[in-house]
């Protein structure tokens, strides 16, 4: 089988085939041979899995190497070109993934399909509602869900509302919806893409209990760490085709990561400090009220420097998307002011602030930063309207759009056949690529990067992560705001930590440990370290 | 992004609900309609080269009414079945954007008299008639002495004095002294219905209560055919009191006469005998007479003329109590007690002594 | 992907959606006992002689050029994500408002059709306008507050026909305003036909057909060459992508409607001051509905609503003579709903092949497969594309990030 350019040193067995020396143990889900073309691409190539009852198995890769297509494959959602599919050790054909369902093979995805205003109790039996003689039977219905929560130690209240639950709990629900309808193999994509460190450590536990109770677990992933620390085996898959298997006892993260890539990894690392004393944002006691009058970004003092990266870390919905909206001018401060250089923009309009050079990597690419079913030329003029080369007066400069929107292609290395292809082709690393060489050609004094790596591969990642250093040493300042907290704190100069919509606290992006950053993020910590 | 999804579907059901609309429209429109050429065409027999080839243009809504449009259809079948000939149908669309242009195939097609039901055909039949001298037209329900043009008749009806006749009638025979009118659309043709109802209700007794409410405002023809919003209106005047509803609202009668059953009071029909052409026996009940229009004896009449060489053209021949083109039916026999009463109010509009107003 | 495969695929659906179509409505003809070509043969002959070609020609025109402003009206909000239903209320209003003003007043030709015609356009777009102010400051749905003040348009115009702006003589069948004096109306075109060395037809080419045609290049224009057309259309793909690049979605909602009422306003002027020089109670009614299919019909774009409407010219052009073949002039309608139907289904089977092309030559080029959306189900089905071919029609409350945490 195909591994090319991986690195020579092996604890890892050279073939997907090897059992990663647990002999005699029952295979549960088998993949022999799989190909998988879309038109004009091979998303999968030859995929070799096996997997053992009752282990947990992680499968590794970057974004885009193929994994989700290969659980498409196994959940019945298309059906591969080539290659078998063993469970318990019979060949099976899944058509849908009612098929997949009923040979008890479950999904747990990784954005979350729950209706917010059911209760937990509906949706996990939405869509296999329990009936007697026709009618619904939530009697049965609770006493099976019950059963389930005690069985496997997963908390459940069946009759809070989803829109009530945090993250976590959300999750929960998935997993019971999943073995509410008998599913014996786990498929979960991405778990803990959306979890804090202190919610990550729950789901390993509620793993182990799944595990314990004999079923089986595939779990996707390109956290390293967390597929170490949670796996009985691992395999890795690359450019559509597993290329080996590992055990996780053995293997280190840096040759796991390597195997990945097949390259060196790159490191949000920054060099020096290039910090200068010329403040280009100030923000003074900001505050921004839902329509409720809730407080969602509280009374917050930010100041950005030129040349200085500032990084704002918490839990998801915090504040943090709100902060970033206020500056851009998409809410209104309720109290407190806002200062681009010497000016007072508090009542400035969106595009007054983009043109008075705030700049914005929008942290839903597909919903705030580019039209998706326009060409890359359009996606060019999107948000600098006011500007060339995009425009001459009232009009559009089709023409210099076009022609800025090749330079961008190739200094930001956008790979995509040309301006007029439609931004929906693209990857979304190009995606990304492209959103950041167009903030960057209006040359802004600030940029306000919200999660600039999500959802893209590591070689997009490595470009994104030099460009926002380039910009930082030529003087811009810069807002960032992730959940990647290698990132946070590998490109930060300064730090800070926001909790229901307050800043909370200041730390050392150069001490700070993850486990540290993510104990202020869930308030477990709460004093407030210096910088 | 979810939001959006089922935004962005609500938008595709509504386009579809659109689209759909349009084409049960096309369905709903022609229920009985459709088969009307080729009866007409056999109708014709084997005549020779003279016979008569008759255009009936239709209001909107057509053939198939069960009022006024099947009025004139019976008035044309009995003119073919006693000189022979053939009639080719003609309804306009929703809009009545082609009027003008469906007279004018009609005439230019050979066909010789054309008759225009409706007066929605008075503003274009005056051009119409100009462009095409030879041939004879006429029109319902229009005054044309004005317009001058040698080649055109007026067929108008005094509905006044019929409904004066069908308000006689509810003030005699109801019992709370409170009654309605539904009108189908606030037009001046309407209007004399509802003025000569109200006359004829004070003439009887001049306190009465009277309730008169149209289904939709002039310009909106959807009063005529929207059955839903004359029950609405119906049942809000039994429910106020009333216990006899007349209506002049076309096909939204129906609505009125459901009321009725639904009340378990009385409703006076329009234009033809619905007591006859009602299917249900419960409405039967309810219809305690009709105002009769006899469009089908106008048009006959206007046609054994037309036969004769007798059309003087350019003028208008009323039809009223006098000439028995208005009237009020008798079937089912609950207005019998009162005949000899409204006899009497018939005599007097006869013989002048009382002048029916138009408008209310 | 090579422009000329893209304008293919852009064709293919209506293409595909008319076959099918006809196809149905041909099986509906077979089913009730008629000859289906017999019907096509009926459409699609204009007449035996050359003045009845004419006169065809000039009826389809004229049906065309008011249906062609509707679906430009209806356009114009379709393509920002607003769906204007309420065209239909608009151009009643505006034509009978205009059709009072102009019998008023006097004033030198030229100058007294154009006085007529701004004022049917600030009619129009006034009664837009209500439509917009209520979705920016109260967060009413478009689709519902348009419809309503259909009602009260109707209404109004109705109670206005009837009393103050009565102009015709008491006891006539047909109530009207008083008649637009010969200098606001719109002269014909009759002479270019004749001087093209056509037949005279019997009925006059309505001039405004130049005044659709000026008005239908100023939209397009409009929409996908200037920074104002880019907005809107940014707004209808995305309106938080719009929001977040700067657009200000309250006045883009507000300026949008104020456009397609203002367009809206000209929909009765072909009939008023080209035949009838009056509004009365029997003035053509349904165009702003027909609008909408128009506009789904054509999707969104002026030449493809052009080419709608001459389509639906040339059915309902049809309707008489079909009845004189023994078919139901409904055939017709039957026919125009199948259409926007198939045209639906059609626009989204082609958006699709459209997608799938893109996404194979992006991927093609880059190796990687696309980024189709957070879900990334297969063909991506989340994504914006709706009736009206690929423009996402997005109703949300402007002026508030969509979709924001609560």
């Amino acid at each position: 089988m195909a591994t090319a350019g991986g690195p020579s040193d092996r604890p890892l067995q050279g073939g997907a085939d090897g059992d990663g020396g647990h002999p005699g143990s029952e295979l549960a889900v088998e993949l022999r041979g799989i190909t998988k073309r879309f038109p004009g691409v091979v998303a999968n190539r030859d995929i070799e899995l096996s997997v053992r009852r009752g282990e947990v198995h992680a499968i590794v890769g970057e974004n885009g190497a193929g994994k989700s297509t290969l659980m498409k494959t196994l959940y019945g959602m298309h059906r591969p070109d080539e290659g078998t599919i063993v469970v318990d050790g019979r060949e099976t054909v899944f058509r849908s993934p009612a098929d997949a369902i009923a040979a008890g093979i479950g999904m747990v995805h990784q954005h979350f399909m729950l209706a917010d205003n059911f209760t937990v109790l509906e949706n996990i039996v939405l869509g296999s509602e329990p009936t007697r003689g026709g009618r619904l039977d939530m009697v049965e219905a609770r006493r099976r869900i019950n059963g389930i929560s005690a069985r496997y130690s997963l908390g459940l209240e069946p009759d809070a509302l989803v829109e009530e639950l945090g993250v976590g709990d959300r999750q929960r629900v998935e997993i019971a919806k999943v073995l509410y309808r008998g599913a014996r193999t786990l498929i979960l994509d991405e778990p803990t893409a959306v979890l804090v460190p202190q919610e990550v450590d729950e789901l390993f536990r509620n793993l182990a209990e799944l595990k314990r109770e004999g079923l089986t677990v595939i779990f996707i992933s390109h956290k390293l760490d967390e597929v170490r620390r949670v796996a009985d085996s691992i395999t890795v898959i690359r450019r559509g085709t597993t290329v080996g298997t590992a055990d996780p006892k053995t293997t280190t993260v840096k040759q796991l990561a390597e195997l990945m890539v097949g390259t060196q990894l790159p490191t949000p690392a920054t060099r020096e400090s290039t910090v200068r004393s010329t403040v280009v944002l100030r923000m003074e006691g900001a505050t921004v009220r839902n329509a409720d009058g809730r407080a969602l970004v509280d009374d917050v003092h930010l100041t950005v420097r030129e040349g200085e990266v500032v990084g704002i870390a918490g839990v998801e919905g915090n504040g943090q998307a709100e902060l970033v909206d206020a500056i851009m001018g998409l809410r209104p401060l309720s109290s407190g002011t806002l200062t681009l250089g010497d000016d007072d923009i508090s009542a400035w309009s969106t595009r007054a602030r983009r043109e008075a050079g705030i700049g914005l990597i929008p942290e839903d690419r597909h919903r705030q930063g580019m039209l998706l079913e326009a060409p890359l030329w359009e996606n060019r003029i999107l948000g600098h309207q006011t500007r060339p080369p995009a425009v001459k007066g009232p009009f559009i400069d089709r023409r210099g759009a076009r022609a800025d929107t090749q330079r961008i292609m190739s200094e930001y290395d956008v790979r995509a056949p040309g301006p007029d292809t439609l931004a929906v082709a693209l990857s979304g690393g190009n995606q990304q690529k492209l959103i950041v060489g167009r903030e960057m050609s209006a040359s802004p004094r600030l940029l306000l990067a919200a999660h600039p790596t999500r959802g893209v591969d590591v070689g997009a990642q490595a470009v994104i992560w030099e460009l926002l250093k380039d910009a930082r040493a030529e003087g811009l300042g810069i807002v960032l705001v992730s959940a990647d907290l290698d990132e946070l704190i590998g490109l930060s100069d300064t730090l800070h930590v926001m909790l229901r919509g307050r800043l909370v606290a200041t730390v050392d992006p150069g001490a700070v440990t993850p486990e540290e950053l993510g104990g202020y993020m869930t308030g477990a910590r709460t004093a407030a370290g210096a910088a | 992004m979810r939001g959006a999804r089922i935004r962005k579907a609500g938008v595709r059901a509504t386009a579809l609900v659109l689209a759909g609309g349009l084409a049960l429209a096309g369905c709903a429109s022609d229920d009985d309609g459709g088969d009307g050429g080729s009866s007409g065409g056999s109708g014709g027999g084997g005549g020779g080269g003279d016979e008569l080839k008759i255009g009936l243009a239709y209001d909107t809504g057509g053939r198939g009414d069960r009022s006024f449009n099947d009025s004139a259809y019976a008035g044309v079948q009995a003119a073919i079945d006693e000189h022979g000939g053939e009639v080719q149908e003609f309804s306009p669309n929703d809009g009545g954007s082609d009027r003008v242009e469906g007279l004018a195939t009609l005439a230019e097609q050979g066909y010789n008299p054309v008759i225009a039901v409706g007066f929605a055909y008075g503003d274009s039949i005056g051009e119409v008639a100009e462009d095409f001298p030879d041939t004879t037209f006429a029109i319902i329900d229009s005054e044309v002495t004005e317009l001058g043009i040698d080649n055109l008749t007026g067929i108008v009806f005094a509905e006044e004095q019929g409904s004066f006749l069908a308000g006689v009638a509810a003030a005699l025979k109801s019992e709370t002294q409170s009654i309605g009118f539904v009108g189908g659309v606030e037009s001046p043709l309407i209007q004399k219905f509802q003025a000569g109802f109200e006359a004829g209700a004070r003439a009887v007794n001049p306190d009465i209560a009277i309730n008169s409410q149209y289904i939709s405002p002039a310009g909106d023809f959807s009063g005529f055919n929207d059955p839903a919003r004359g029950q609405i209106l119906a049942q809000g005047m039994y429910d106020g009191g009333a216990d006899i509803v007349y209506h002049a609202a076309g096909g939204s009668g129906t609505g009125v006469f459901q009321a009725a059953v639904a009340a378990g009071q009385l409703a006076i029909g329009v234009d033809s005998d619905q007591y006859e052409t009602v299917d249900d026996p419960a409405q039967k009940a309810v219809i305690m007479t009709s105002m009769l229009k006899r469009v089908d004896n106008g048009v006959k009449a206007f046609l054994d003329d037309f036969v004769a060489g007798d059309i003087e053209g350019g003028t208008d021949v009323r039809y009223d109590l006098e000439s028995e083109g208005v009237g009020l039916s008798e079937s089912g026999g609950q207005i019998d007690d009162v005949l000899t009463q409204i006899g009497e109010y018939r005599d007097r509009i006869i013989s002048g002594e009382i002048t029916v107003p138009t408008t209310p | 992907m090579g422009r000329a495969r893209r304008i293919g695929l852009a064709l293919l659906g209506p293409a595909l959606a008319l076959v099918v179509a006809l196809v149905i409505s041909g099986l509906v003809i077979a089913a009730i006992g008629e000859n289906p070509f017999a019907a096509l043969e009926v459409i699609t002959n204009l007449g035996d002689t050359p003045a009845a070609q004419v006169q065809s020609i000039v009826v389809i025109l004229n049906r065309a050029v008011p249906l062609f402003l509707a679906g430009l009206a209806v356009s114009v909000a379709f393509r920002m994500g607003l769906f204007n239903i309420g065209v239909e209320g608009q151009y009643r209003l505006a034509t009978i408002l205009s059709a009072a003003v102009g019998a008023a007043v006097n004033l030198p030709a030229p100058v007294h059709v154009l006085f007529i015609i701004v004022v049917a356009m600030l009619v129009g777009a006034f009664w837009a306008g209500i439509v917009a102010v209520l979705k920016v400051t109260r967060g009413v749905s478009e689709v519902i507050s348009s419809i309503m003040l259909n009602f009260v348009a109707l209404g109004l115009a109705g109670y206005l026909l009837t009393g103050p702006l009565k102009g015709s003589p008491e006891g006539a069948g047909i109530v009207t305003t008083a008649e637009i004096p010969e200098s606001g109306r719109f002269p014909d075109l009759t002479g270019v036909l004749t001087g093209l060395g056509l037949e005279e037809p019997r009925s006059e080419l309505f001039g405004f057909l130049v005044v659709a045609v000026v008005v239908g290049i100023a939209i397009s224009v409009l929409l996908s060459r200037t920074r104002f057309g880019f907005d809107l259309r940014a707004t209808g793909l995305s309106p938080s992508a719009a929001t977040a690049s700067g657009v200000d979605t309250r006045r883009m909602v507000i300026t949008t409607m104020l456009i397609s009422g203002a367009v809206a306003g000209l929909i009765g002027l072909p009939d008023l001051l080209g035949s009838d020089y009056e509004y009365g109670t029997e003035f053509t009614a349904g165009l702003g509905f027909l609008g909408i299919a128009v506009a789904l019909l054509g999707r969104n774009s002026p030449i493809g609503i052009a080419l709608a409407a001459l389509l639906f010219g040339v059915l309902d052009r049809a309707a008489p003579l079909l009845q004189f073949e023994d078919i139901p002039a409904s055939v017709v309608t039957i026919i125009q709903g199948t259409i926007v139907l198939a045209v639906v289904v059609g626009n989204e089977i082609a958006r699709r092949l459209a997608r799938r092309s893109a996404e194979r030559a992006g991927a093609a080029a880059t190796g990687a497969p696309p980024d189709a959306g957070d879900g990334g189900g297969g063909g991506g089905p989340d994504l914006p594309g709706g009736p009206d071919g690929g423009q996402r029609t997005y109703t949300g409350v402007p002026g508030q990030p969509e979709g924001v945490r609560p």
